[in-house]
């Protein structure tokens, strides 16, 4: 080939200058040729150039900046901003950590830190807590399992933790029920659920993670089933029972439901899952919960979900105010299904029609089916899951509650997570379209002395404060009578945007709202957390009622979350306005509407705890005059702690 | 002739060398592994440090979006330790009582990072359950943003950069990591 040395400059921009000299018959195609592909090569150079330019070097980073730190003011450093725990870019503009406040010098010292223990929700002595598993009744205890990490106050190494009571609310703990010993749980004895068989003999399915990390479904069941307090449990020798079918992520397998009965006497389950976006429940039927058939069809399916996790399944009845054994079908029965999900960290539900034969379920209301309708909780709350109390022919559900402020807190404090209080579960016969949920009765065993106030008129722009002892361990139920004459002459606007998310919270006055309580408030408001109904008239004269948790002020400490939680709830000619709070130090339950809308957070005040924490009316409407009559509780302790002498 | 021939082939060569360390969007289509680090780092909220972050580890070339995310929080942790020991010398020679509580709480910080976050989102992204492991890199990018708000009024912020880039970085292996949900 030719000697192509004296070409090399041509790496330089000027591709064409060495050419200008030749003279022969072809020198105009020539120099087109190389005057084309010269500046090609300019261009991409330059392109090249530029693209470098741009980017940053992860070493540059930071040599660049050393050089300004003397003049450096914090306020510069916007660039540097709180993220959107679980709202990564590109989903979600908004922050979880919601700028502002003051910041202490020392954020959290051990008194506001141990202030925010609880005193009557579930919760292990120490460490980290997630999802709650396998509940059930048996001779005489109702037993919670749950997600536990022995040896931190973060997610990791999860095993199987337990706890049993009488009541649902005295609990006290057992030894680890399950560990990650096998190779099928290595990685993760994950949830699952339990069925109690037509002998009364209990089976337990729950999710393993392998070693290699996939996910498969195991077979375990009592030790000694004469043991009330089914404290041993054995694992079936042949485990796994299920792996992920063909088509199925060994990533996106997990949490088997309790079993029902099909027509045909077998028994079927249905497990979460995905495909690419849309959320699916895979259903398999067995006869003795080691050998399955999937089924060709789905339970159902939801485009643009993602995955599904904690599925739920079960009937409800239309007409009566008991719950319903797992495995009832029939006329007057509707059927749940739920779905936690995974994108969004919500637990959400739809009603529908079971059809036992193909084994499909179809919701009433499409448009708002399984993840793009109601949700359980509008606040904190996720992977819950019911299950049938035979004792007191109840559905009840259990609701993980994880916390709102940072791991460096947890893990100072050495806990993290509480279950929510479990919750009776019924079909809302007046709606047709919610479910109804609420604290179990036995709760109101906690109830020590209690003080009404009735009929306290609170006008528009005004704070009442209530005169109680203690205000960190409450159960208040309060009504809000409203002037229908001050609703007829509100105008009505094109305030149909109304969320409470994106408000101003309970400082946003509007004409007819807000208003309703101050809980873990200091005497001066200077921390505060309002739950309050927000009302709206839009232009065709139809009053819309939002129920909403708002946190923005609810602590000085800038590291906690600071979001407004709730929803519309929907509120029936001649309805009062009603509201259930369960006050229990860092955990506010809040129950709109006799459960219709439940808002559950996590409050971490600096000021407004012990003997500093107070509960206030308050109604910033505008045009609005309010009467409230209210009952509020002390109340007691749960004592919940190690099952003595085992 | 022969000279123009070699001209044009050389300048051909040239340019297509050219053409393959630019980004056009063609190329994403055959997925190499340049391209899956730069498809992933678009989304996340820091790209060039995303880029700069994984390309730097051999093993990105061929990994796949978990690959990624590992090699993402290998980084993290490096980065974090050496900030911590970074607050840790600093806080030997610190006279000042307002700097050595800041950089006390950053310490505080910094080991949440190292000893929980972290790990957390490790042990999620290689056991399966990636929205616990969105969560800790979160944790890690909040705790960072914690440590620099109190030196809000110091005059000096010495660990700035170094912050920086540990809550940046923490942002971006939490956008990864989502994209594993």
């Amino acid at each position: 080939m030719a000697d192509i040395s004296p070409l090399l400059p041509v790496s330089s921009s000027d591709g064409s200058s060495d050419l200008t000299g030749q003279a022969t018959c072809r020198r105009p195609i020539k120099v087109v040729v190389s005057i084309f592909f010269g500046l090609l090569t300019v261009g991409l150079f330059a392109a090249l150039l530029i693209r470098n330019n741009g980017s940053v070097d992860y070493v540059d980073v930071h040599e660049n900046e050393r050089g300004s730190l003397a003049s450096m003011a914090f306020e510069k450093a916007e660039n540097l901003k709180p993220v959107s725990r679980g709202l990564a870019a590109g989903v979600s503009e908004k922050s979880n950590w919601v700028f502002g406040g003051d910041l202490p010098d020392h954020p959290w010292n051990n008194s506001m830190l141990s202030w925010q223990r609880t005193a009557f929700h579930f919760q292990p002595e120490k460490n980290w807590m997630n999802d709650p598993n396998g509940p059930l009744f048996y001779k005489g205890w109702y037993h919670l399992f749950y997600q536990y990490n022995p040896n931190a106050a973060v997610w990791g190494h999860i095993v199987w933790g337990h706890a049993v009571s009488k009541d649902l609310i005295h609990w006290l703990h057992l030894p680890l029920a399950m560990a990650a010993d096998q190779w099928y749980d290595k990685n993760g004895v994950w949830t699952g659920s339990a069925t109690i068989l037509h002998d009364g003999k209990i089976v337990m399915l729950y999710t393993g993670s392998t070693t290699e990390g996939v996910q498969v479904q195991n077979l375990a069941y009592p030790a000694d089933q004469y043991d009330p307090l089914l404290v041993h449990w054995v694992k079936y020798p042949r485990n796994p029972v299920l792996v992920p079918p063909p088509g199925i992520s060994p990533n996106d397998f997990r949490d088997p439901t309790t079993a029902w009965l099909t027509s045909e006497g077998k028994w079927r389950i249905t497990i979460g899952s995905k495909i690419n976006k849309t959320g699916i429940a895979l259903v398999y039927d067995t006869k003795d919960f080691i050998n399955y058939e999937m089924l060709d069809g789905l339970l159902h399916a939801v485009p643009g979900t993602g995955m599904w996790e904690c599925v739920d399944f079960f009937p409800v009845s239309e007409t009566e105010n008991n719950g319903l054994e797992t495995s009832i079908n029939g006329p007057g029965v509707k059927h749940v299904v739920k779905a936690s999900l995974d994108d969004d960290r919500h637990d959400y539900y739809a009603i529908g029609t079971y059809n036992n034969r193909n084994g499909t379920w179809i919701p009433d209301r499409p448009n708002i089916d399984v993840g793009i309708g109601l949700r359980y909780d509008y606040g904190i709350y996720y992977a819950a899951k019911t299950f049938y109390d035979q004792n007191k022919k109840r559905r009840v559900l259990w609701g993980w509650i994880g916390e709102s402020d940072s791991e460096a807190a947890d893990v100072k404090k050495g806990w993290a997570s509480v279950q929510s209080i479990p919750r009776m579960i019924l079909f809302d016969k007046k709606t047709g379209t919610h479910l109804l949920q609420w604290p179990v009765e036995e709760i109101d065993s906690l109830r020590l002395k209690g003080k009404e106030f009735n009929q306290v008129r609170i006008q528009a722009g005004s704070v009442v404060p209530l005169d109680i002892d203690s205000a960190t361990q409450l159960d208040i139920i309060a009504e809000f009578k409203i002037d229908s004459d001050a609703l007829e002459k509100a105008t009505g606007s094109s305030d149909a945007s109304f969320d409470c998310a994106t408000s101003g919270g309970a400082a946003e006055r509007g004409a007819l709202g807000p208003f309703g309580l101050l809980v873990l408030a200091d005497e001066r408001l200077r921390e505060q957390t309002p739950v309050y109904f927000y009302m709206t008239k839009g232009s065709n004269g139809n009053l819309k009622t939002f129920f909403c948790n708002d946190q923005s002020r609810s602590s000085k400490a800038s590291d906690v979350d600071k979001h407004i939680y709730g929803s519309l709830v929907p509120v029936l000619r001649g309805e009062n306005l009603s509201i259930r709070i369960l006050v229990d130090h860092s955990i506010i339950e809040s129950f709109g509407q006799g459960g219709r809308t439940v808002i559950t957070s996590r409050v971490y005040p600096t000021k407004a705890i012990y003997g500093a924490a107070k509960v206030f009316l308050f109604n910033n409407a505008t045009e609005l005059n309010v009467t409230a009559s209210l009952k509020i509780w002390q109340m007691n302790s749960a004592f919940i702690q190690p099952y003595p002498n085992l | 002739m022969n000279n123009t021939i070699s001209l044009t082939l050389l300048h051909l060569a040239f340019c297509f060398t050219l053409v393959s360390f630019t980004p056009i969007s063609a190329l994403e289509l055959h997925g190499t592994g340049a391209n899956m680090v730069e498809t992933t780092c678009q989304k996340t909220p820091f790209y060039n440090l995303c880029v700069s972050a994984l390309k730097s580890d051999p093993r990105s070339s061929g990994a796949d979006v978990a690959g990624l995310a590992q090699i993402g929080t290998d980084k993290l942790k490096a980065k974090a330790t050496a900030t911590l020991r970074q607050i840790t010398a600093l806080l030997k020679v610190a006279k000042d009582p307002k700097l050595k509580m800041a950089l006390r709480d950053c310490a505080d910080y910094y080991n949440a990072i190292v000893k929980y976050d972290i790990p957390v989102a490790v042990e999620a992204v290689t056991k399966g359950d990636p929205k616990f492991g969105v969560e800790g890199a979160t944790d890690a990018a909040n705790e960072a943003y914690a440590c620099g708000r109190g030196f809000k009024n110091q005059p000096k912020f010495p660990i700035y950069a170094s912050n920086k880039v540990v809550h940046d970085l923490s942002a971006v292996v939490a956008s990864i990591v989502q994209l594993l949900l």
